[in-house]
């Protein structure tokens, strides 16, 4: 297990900023953690790299092999979200510098800069690059030392379309390939469904789910349905694989487990058959972003109680 | 290389390839060479005893590099967080104590810069007459701990506070404090309080040293008890960083 904390809490000056946050990562996963703004994911991150300590709970890395943050550290490489660098450095110094503090880059800087698509502009100083280009070189500095286990947060923040997917192919080669362990805090829930294989939700300091992705989107993922009745039968009967899940007078949801392969238009000829007419079908909504927002609709309160 | 090297060693290149560290030792060479030029060329400045102008540059050198000092400490974390560079040092494989250990030395090494620079200033207005080599060795003595012991003060609140601004208005306000007493009139400063505030204070200790070999030939046994307070403000300061620096505020 690559972490494993469960129940942290944390008050920073009197404030409750973390109240029962819980987050099991493996090896090779790549991990994400989602949440609104001010749900204390980065304090969650700050926390799991020793920044702070949590007044509650228990927090172990790499199945507590290592004690001491300073060595866990030797470990973990991290992408914080605001990517600063001394820019009178080249990108080439600059790296050469940062491993310095690991005993040296893993592999060599170039090689590195390559792979995040910063070969040409190695020896240019970090004060001309783009935005888009720090946060490549932000990530190369994650990488310097080959660590287990990386934290990024917001890791596609600036990059266009193209750097975006060159960085989404690094990530999956980095855990496929090199079986890192990739814990990426992100309001993008497209990176999060194209990259994650486990997520964690958090909100209001609070974990409110953490789920293998393939299993919340399997189970998000049956499809509803809104029809608009024009004749409803007798007893109700519904044809096998429908379910009934509402009626607001006049539009009833479904949700339909359909096998694959499975054409749905013979699921509203079954209807058909049982007496049930329609004159419209409505799908909603059920994907990740739905559950999110189903999640995270807490009105925070311990805040507003405290701004009071 | 260790951890504290390598932060020293980038202090080092911020203050001599960095266009923001180039402009504060251009700003320190301005002043002294303002300064200087006033001591040579003003009518009534000029007439002064040699060992007197010499004393006004030492004391100058002092306070000026007391005041670049205090802008680097103020510098050295706040300004790190603002500029979004603190955090990869402190999730790198390295203790708080590294960290300030390398910062204390690259402050080091910007004063050694200064006293350097200083130097060519103090011959300049000095050679030929006395006590220039007492200026020059009482300047290393007792001059590194005063600006040492302000830019750790400005260290230690960097270290806490929010922004490189209220740090440095806080640290420059205590630095204007000690050296309030030299603002006081040749009276005041032979009362009770004036005597009391030069006792304590380690920038009045500093001077009064200057003044008191460099002017009056004073034997190096005499200044002990300036000695100790200097090195004591020094210690002091450095504790006071350390303790700051332990857990450093990260927003």
């Amino acid at each position: 297990m690559l972490i494993e904390a469960n129940h942290l809490a944390l008050e920073l000056d009197g404030i409750s900023i973390l109240k029962d946050v819980s987050l099991h990562m493996q090896k090779g996963e790549i991990y994400g953690l989602l949440g609104p703004n001010g749900a204390g994911k980065s304090t969650t991150i700050a926390l799991l790299l020793g920044l702070y300590r949590a007044d509650k709970g228990s927090l172990t890395h790499f199945s507590g092999q290592d004690a001491e943050f300073v060595s866990i550290r030797q470990r973990i490489g991290v992408m914080p979200e605001f990517a600063g660098f001394y820019e009178w450095m080249s990108a080439r110094e600059y790296l050469i510098w940062y491993a310095g503090f690991y005993g040296g880059s893993q592999s060599p800087p170039d090689s590195l800069l390559k792979r995040v698509g910063l070969s040409q502009t190695a020896n240019k100083p970090i004060v001309q690059f783009s935005r888009g280009m720090k946060q490549r070189l932000a990530l190369a500095r994650a990488l310097v030392h080959g660590p287990e286990l990386l934290i990024l947060d917001e890791p596609t923040n600036g990059l266009d379309p193209r750097g975006r997917r060159e960085i989404h192919d690094l990530l999956i080669d980095l855990a496929n390939e090199d079986k890192v362990g990739i814990l990426l805090c992100t309001h993008l829930l497209d990176d999060v469904e194209r990259l994650c294989t486990r997520i964690g939700i958090i909100d209001n300091g609070k974990t409110v789910l953490e789920d293998d992705l393939e299993h919340l989107l399997r189970d998000a993922g049956k499809p509803r349905y809104r029809i608009h009745m024009t004749n409803i039968p007798e007893g109700h009967l519904l044809p096998p694989l429908v379910r009934l899940l509402e009626w607001d007078g006049s539009w009833w949801s479904f949700e339909i487990d359909l096998p694959h392969g499975r054409d749905i238009g013979k699921v509203w000829e079954d209807l058909l058959v049982h007496g049930w007419s329609f004159d419209e079908i409505q799908v909603e909504s059920n994907s990740l972003e739905a559950r999110y927002l189903e999640l995270t609709g807490s009105d925070k309160p311990d805040q507003q109680e405290k701004a009071a | 290389m260790n951890a504290s090297s390598l932060i020293a060693k980038k202090e080092r290149s911020a203050l001599l390839q960095n266009q923001r560290g180039l402009a504060w030792l251009l700003a320190y060479a301005g002043i002294l060479s303002a300064f200087a030029l006033l001591l040579i060329s003003n009518q009534e400045l000029s007439l002064l005893d040699n060992a007197q102008v010499v004393y006004m540059m030492a004391g100058t050198v002092t306070a000026a590099g007391a005041l670049i000092a205090v802008i680097m400490g103020s510098d050295a974390y706040a300004g790190e967080r603002e500029r979004g560079t603190l955090v990869p040092l402190l999730t790198a494989p390295i203790s708080t104590n590294e960290l300030l250990m390398g910062k204390a030395i690259g402050l080091a090494g910007a004063w050694g810069i200064m006293y350097l620079l200083a130097l060519p200033y103090l011959w300049a207005v000095g050679a030929g007459g006395q006590n220039l080599g007492q200026a020059i060795f009482y300047l290393g003595l007792f001059g590194t701990p005063v600006v040492l012991g302000f830019g750790y003060l400005a260290m230690a609140l960097s270290a806490r506070s929010g922004s490189v601004m209220s740090s440095l208005l806080t640290s420059l306000i205590v630095l204007l404090f000690s050296a309030s007493p030299l603002l006081l009139g040749p009276g005041l400063r032979n009362s009770a309080v004036g005597r009391a505030l030069d006792a304590i204070n380690p920038f009045s200790g500093a001077l009064n040293t200057y003044d008191a070999v460099i002017i009056d030939s004073d034997p190096f046994m005499s200044q002990l008890g300036r000695l100790v307070l200097v090195l004591l403000w020094l210690g002091i300061m450095f504790g006071v960083a350390r303790l700051s620096a332990r857990r450093p505020a990260i927003r």
